[in-house]
């Protein structure tokens, strides 16, 4: 009798381990989000850029394929580098990678998203539709806000 | 083991007390001019320009102020404005003393960038700023003489190209002399805190 009850507490432990394991591995495999974006301002027929911080809490690496919007003839990830003579360059990023559960930051001076050609004024304050396309995520459509560095 | 004397935690502590000082007066008075002065600092060669509406720009004018000279080009998207949004925040903390420094920006990109289209460009910073342009003949030896590096690059986009340029700030004092460059990237109070000196 002794031997059955114990028995049950074991196999009670062990299921109780195994939901909160289940539990917590559930909460590891979190969603693909973008923060923190903002647009400078720039006049219409001029480029602009986009920052934003793409967090990655799935249990997958993804990528950045595409962008797009209304407000440019083209939007395309960029990666601006610094060489050691003091000279600045640009290269266009066919897929950004990030990594899964890391996050990846576009800051001036960096990895941004180029809005080329504007088809209207970006004034500070104003708003405008971003759609990120990402090869496992899909689409993501955000609102951007434009405002001074 | 030999016991410590006296005399040798006198000479401990002097030694001690010493780096100390050293580090309080470095930190006290930690202003000394930027690493990237000009070896040796050289007169700036008179160049003309163009400005917006028709008007020219002749450093030779500017003598008594110091000139901030910045080379980018107007469909530059990232790097440029953010220089250009350091600069202004230059503009504001010099305060009054702004009234004696020029912030110009130089094209790279003579092909696309009329005068005016620079002078828009900067003046969405502030309106203080000069944008200049010009012909490739009149741009060149400017370019050569500061050691600019400039150079197209095919784009697939429908802008056609970009132009991979040196990113730095060209600081002429008010004597026409060229005397230092602030790196890409230099922070708005580093800049301010120099210009003060230079401006004293």
């Amino acid at each position: 009798m002794e031997l059955e009850k114990f028995r049950k507490r074991i196999f009670s432990s062990y299921t109780f381990l195994l939901v909160m394991w289940l539990a917590s591995a559930c909460g590891a495999t979190g969603e693909l989000t973008v923060q923190d974006a903002w647009a400078r301002p720039a006049a219409a027929g001029d480029n602009s850029a986009v920052y934003l911080v793409i967090q990655n809490d799935t249990t997958s690496a993804d990528a950045l394929i595409s962008v797009s919007t209304d407000v440019a003839s083209t939007a395309e990830a960029h990666m601006s580098m610094l060489n050691d003579q003091g000279v600045v360059s640009m290269q266009m990023q066919e897929a950004v990678q990030i990594p899964a559960g890391d996050s990846l930051k576009f800051k001036p001076g960096g990895l941004h998203i180029m809005l080329v050609d504007l088809q209207q004024d970006l004034k500070v304050g104003d708003t405008f539709t971003l759609v990120l396309k990402f090869e496992r995520a899909g689409e993501i459509t955000m609102q951007i806000e434009v405002r001074d560095q | 083991m030999r016991k410590k004397t006296f005399d040798d935690r006198f000479s401990i502590v002097s030694i001690a007390l010493g780096i100390i000082i050293l580090l309080a007066v470095g930190l006290i008075n930690p202003f000394k001019l930027h690493d990237h002065l000009v070896e040796p600092p050289f007169l700036m060669e008179d160049f003309t320009l163009q400005a917006a509406n028709g008007e020219s720009f002749r450093l030779s004018d500017q003598e008594g102020k110091i000139v901030l000279l910045f080379f980018g080009y107007t469909n530059c998207a990232d790097v440029c404005p953010t220089t250009l949004s350091t600069l202004k925040q230059v503009y504001q903390r010099l305060g009054e003393n702004a009234q004696n420094v020029k912030f110009v920006m130089i094209t790279v990109d003579p092909e696309r960038d009329t005068p005016e289209k620079v002078a828009a460009y900067v003046t969405q910073f502030n309106s203080e700023f000069i944008g200049l342009s010009g012909s490739l003949a009149d741009l060149e030896p400017i370019w050569k003489r500061l050691g600019i590096f400039v150079e197209k690059k095919n784009s697939d986009n429908v802008e056609g190209y970009l132009v991979s340029h040196t990113a730095s700030v060209y600081v002429i004092d008010r004597s026409g002399i060229f005397i230092m460059t602030f790196p890409y990237e230099t922070s708005a109070l580093h800049m301010t805190n120099e210009i003060i000196q230079l401006l004293k």
